[in-house]
C-alpha cells in the first residue's frame, strides 16, 4: 500500500517536473531512506524499463540492419560482431579478458565490451531477470557517479567483471543524462579522447553546445531507444532516426537562396565545414608504449583540422571487403550531397576468401604479435583455414557534429573553380560546371552584403 | 660627436629590441606524454587543479595547472585518476605551467 501511494505521489510530482534534473527528480526521499539497490530501485517508479532496455543497441551492441548491402537482413550486426578496420576487434573475438604478460611482466583486463552498461557476467545481449538486475542505470543517469567504482577486474571466482557505482550518493544525483555521461564511452573510442571522430561537443566548436544543449536533446530517447543518423560507418540502430530537419525544418534560413539548396544539399555540408579525428590506422603493426603494452598506430588530427569530401548519399551503404561508404547519385531523388571524412584502415585479409579477418587484441596488446591475434579470433569464429595478407579498407565517416552558424560555407566556398565541391565527381557536365563556378550566380548578392558589412 | 650620437642610437636600438623581444616573447608550447602521480584540487570551489605528471621520455616530474572546466570535472568525478597516462600540452607563464590540452591517452 505504501509503495502504491508513493508511486502515485512520485508520478504526480513527475508530471510537474521540468527537465528531470537531479534536484527535481522525485523519489529522493525513498532512495535516501532505503538506499539504492540497482535497477529495482528505479523500477519502483519506472516499471518495465529494464526489460525494454535489454532490447536496445546500448545493451545488445547490435540490431537488424536493412540499409547496408551484402548483409543478411534477418541477422543482427554491430559492435558485437562486425569486422572492419576502424576497430578490427568486436565483442565476440575481443571479449573482455586478461592479456598475457607483457615485457614488464604486467597484464591488463581489456576488451571491446568494457563499454557496456552491464557487469560482464550479464554481457552483451543477455536477457532475463539477472540481466535486468545487472543494468547500470546510474552510469548514464547520475551526475555524481564515482568512476573509481567502475573497474574491469576479476572477482573472487576469477571471472572478469565490470564493477559499478551503486552508492546512495550516486543514486541521489539521478536525472537526465548530461554530455559527460555519454562521453564516458563515446569520447574515447578508437584509441583515445576524441580520436575517432574529433567531435569536441563544447561551446567553442558546436553551436548546439553553445546553447547549452546536451546529447539527448537531439538524440531524444523513447524507452531507451536512441535516435541516430545514417553514418555509413555505424550500422546498428534502435529503429529511430534523428536529423537536423526534426527541429529546423526544410526551410530554416531567412535567405530563400539558402533554402533553395536544402532539397539537394544536406545541412551538414554547409554547417560543418571541418571535422577531426582518425584518418588512418594500421592494425598489422602495433607500437610499444611507455607501459610496455602495444597498440595500433592511429593517425589523427585535432578538432576542425580535417577537410571533408563531399558525395551523394541516399542513406544506403555500399559494403565490400575494401570499401564501406555512401551510395547515391545526382539522378537519385533520395540523394543529397553530404560531407564525409575518409578513413583508411590496414588489416589482415584472408587470401582464400578475400574477406577481412578479425583480431583478438589480447596477445597483440601484450607482445605486439598481431598474427597471434588473428589466429585467436579465427579460432573463436571457427575459421580453420585462412591465409592472412595485409590490405587496406576505405571507410566513409559521416560528419554530424561541430556545427557552426558563423563559419558555415557560403556561396563563394562552393560556387568557385577552386571551391570545396568537386562538381565533376558529383556528376556535373563541363557546361554546368562553368555555370556553377561563375561568381555571376551570387555577385550582386554578395556585393550588397559586402556593403552592409563595411 | 657623430660617433657619440651613432653609439647612442645603436644602444637605443638594442634596448628597444630587447624590450620588444621581452614583451612579445612567449614560451613555446610544450608537449608531453606522462603518467599522473599526484592530483591536487586548488583554488576557491576547486576551480583549478595542480596535476603532477611523470614524463615518459625524461622521467622527470612536471606539475601542470589545469583550469578548463571539462578536465576539472573529470578530475572531480575520478574519470581521470592517479596512474592515468595523459597527453598534455602546456605553456609556461610567470614560472607556472598552464595546461592548454589535457587528455587521457587510453581508449578502446
Amino acid at each position: 500500500m505504501k509503495r502504491v501511494v508513493f508511486t502515485l505521489l512520485a508520478a504526480g510530482l513527475s508530471l510537474g517536473a521540468g527537465n528531470g534534473s537531479a534536484e527535481e527528480h522525485p523519489g529522493k526521499e525513498s532512495i535516501a531512506k532505503s538506499g539504492y539497490n540497482g535497477p529495482s530501485t528505479c523500477e519502483e517508479c519506472h516499471p518495465g524499463t529494464a526489460a525494454k532496455f535489454l532490447d536496445t543497441v546500448h545493451w545488445k551492441h547490435a540490431s537488424k540492419v536493412t540499409h547496408v548491402e551484402n548483409l543478411d537482413p534477418t541477422q543482427e550486426y554491430g559492435m558485437k560482431n562486425r569486422i572492419y578496420t576502424f576497430c578490427n576487434g568486436n565483442d565476440i573475438v575481443n571479449n573482455l579478458k586478461e592479456t598475457p604478460k607483457n615485457a614488464a611482466g604486467k597484464t591488463k583486463v581489456t576488451g571491446c565490451n568494457s563499454c557496456h552498461p552491464g557487469n560482464h557476467i550479464q554481457d552483451i545481449g543477455s536477457t532475463g531477470p539477472k540481466a535486468e538486475a545487472a543494468i547500470d542505470c546510474l552510469i548514464c543517469h547520475s551526475s555524481d557517479y564515482d568512476f573509481r567504482q567502475r573497474k574491469v577486474t576479476k572477482n573472487e571466482a576469477g571471472e572478469v567483471v565490470i564493477t559499478q557505482d551503486r552508492s546512495t550518493k550516486a543514486a541521489l544525483a539521478v536525472g537526465k543524462p548530461a554530455v559527460k555521461n555519454c562521453m564516458v564511452c563515446h569520447e574515447s573510442a578508437g584509441g583515445g579522447v576524441l580520436v575517432k571522430r574529433g567531435f569536441a561537443f563544447t561551446a567553442e566548436y558546436d553551436v548546439h553546445a553553445a546553447k547549452k544543449m546536451v546529447c539527448v536533446d537531439c538524440h531524444k530517447a523513447k524507452d531507451h531507444k536512441i535516435p541516430t543518423g545514417f553514418d555509413p560507418n555505424n550500422w546498428a540502430h534502435d529503429g529511430v532516426r534523428v536529423s537536423c530537419l526534426d527541429c529546423h525544418g526544410a526551410s530554416p534560413h531567412k535567405d530563400p537562396d539558402y533554402n533553395s539548396h536544402t532539397a539537394k544539399i544536406a545541412c551538414e555540408t554547409c554547417h560543418i565545414p571541418r571535422t577531426g579525428g582518425a584518418f588512418a590506422k594500421d592494425f598489422t603493426k602495433w607500437e610499444m608504449g611507455a607501459d610496455k603494452f602495444y597498440e595500433p598506430t592511429t593517425l589523427h588530427k585535432e578538432v576542425n583540422q580535417n577537410v571533408p569530401v563531399y558525395a551523394w548519399y541516399n542513406q544506403t551503404v555500399a559494403n565490400t571487403p575494401h570499401f564501406i561508404g555512401p551510395k547515391g547519385s545526382r539522378t537519385d531523388k533520395k540523394s543529397k550531397i553530404y560531407p564525409f571524412k575518409i578513413y583508411l584502415g590496414k588489416g589482415f585479409y584472408d587470401e582464400y576468401t578475400g574477406n577481412l579477418l578479425a583480431m583478438d587484441f589480447a596477445e597483440p596488446m601484450a607482445t605486439g604479435d598481431t598474427l597471434a591475434g588473428i589466429a585467436s579470433a579465427a579460432k573463436t569464429l571457427g575459421i580453420e583455414k585462412y591465409k592472412p595478407v595485409p590490405g587496406w579498407q576505405t571507410i566513409y565517416f559521416s560528419i554530424s557534429h561541430l556545427v557552426t552558424k558563423k563559419k558555415a560555407l557560403s556561396c563563394e566556398n562552393c560556387h568557385a573553380a577552386n571551391g570545396v565541391l568537386n562538381f565533376k565527381e558529383l556528376g556535373y557536365s563541363d557546361f554546368e560546371i562553368q555555370r556553377l563556378t561563375n561568381p555571376g550566380i551570387y555577385f550582386e548578392k554578395l556585393a550588397e552584403k559586402q556593403k552592409e558589412d563595411w | 660627436m657623430k660617433k657619440l650620437i651613432s653609439a647612442l642610437m645603436i644602444v637605443s636600438f638594442v634596448v628597444m629590441g630587447i624590450a620588444g623581444f621581452s614583451a612579445t616573447a612567449q614560451a613555446d608550447d610544450v608537449k608531453m606524454v606522462g603518467v599522473i602521480s599526484k592530483i591536487e584540487m586548488t583554488g576557491k570551489d576547486a576551480k583549478s587543479a595542480n596535476v603532477t605528471l611523470v614524463d615518459n621520455k625524461t622521467e622527470q616530474a612536471v606539475t601542470v595547472e589545469v583550469t578548463d572546466e571539462l578536465t576539472l570535472d573529470k578530475l572531480k568525478d575520478n574519470r581521470i585518476v592517479v596512474g592515468d597516462e595523459i597527453r598534455c600540452k602546456y605553456e609556461t607563464k610567470d614560472g607556472k605551467n598552464i595546461s592548454i590540452m589535457f587528455k587521457k591517452t587510453a581508449g578502446c
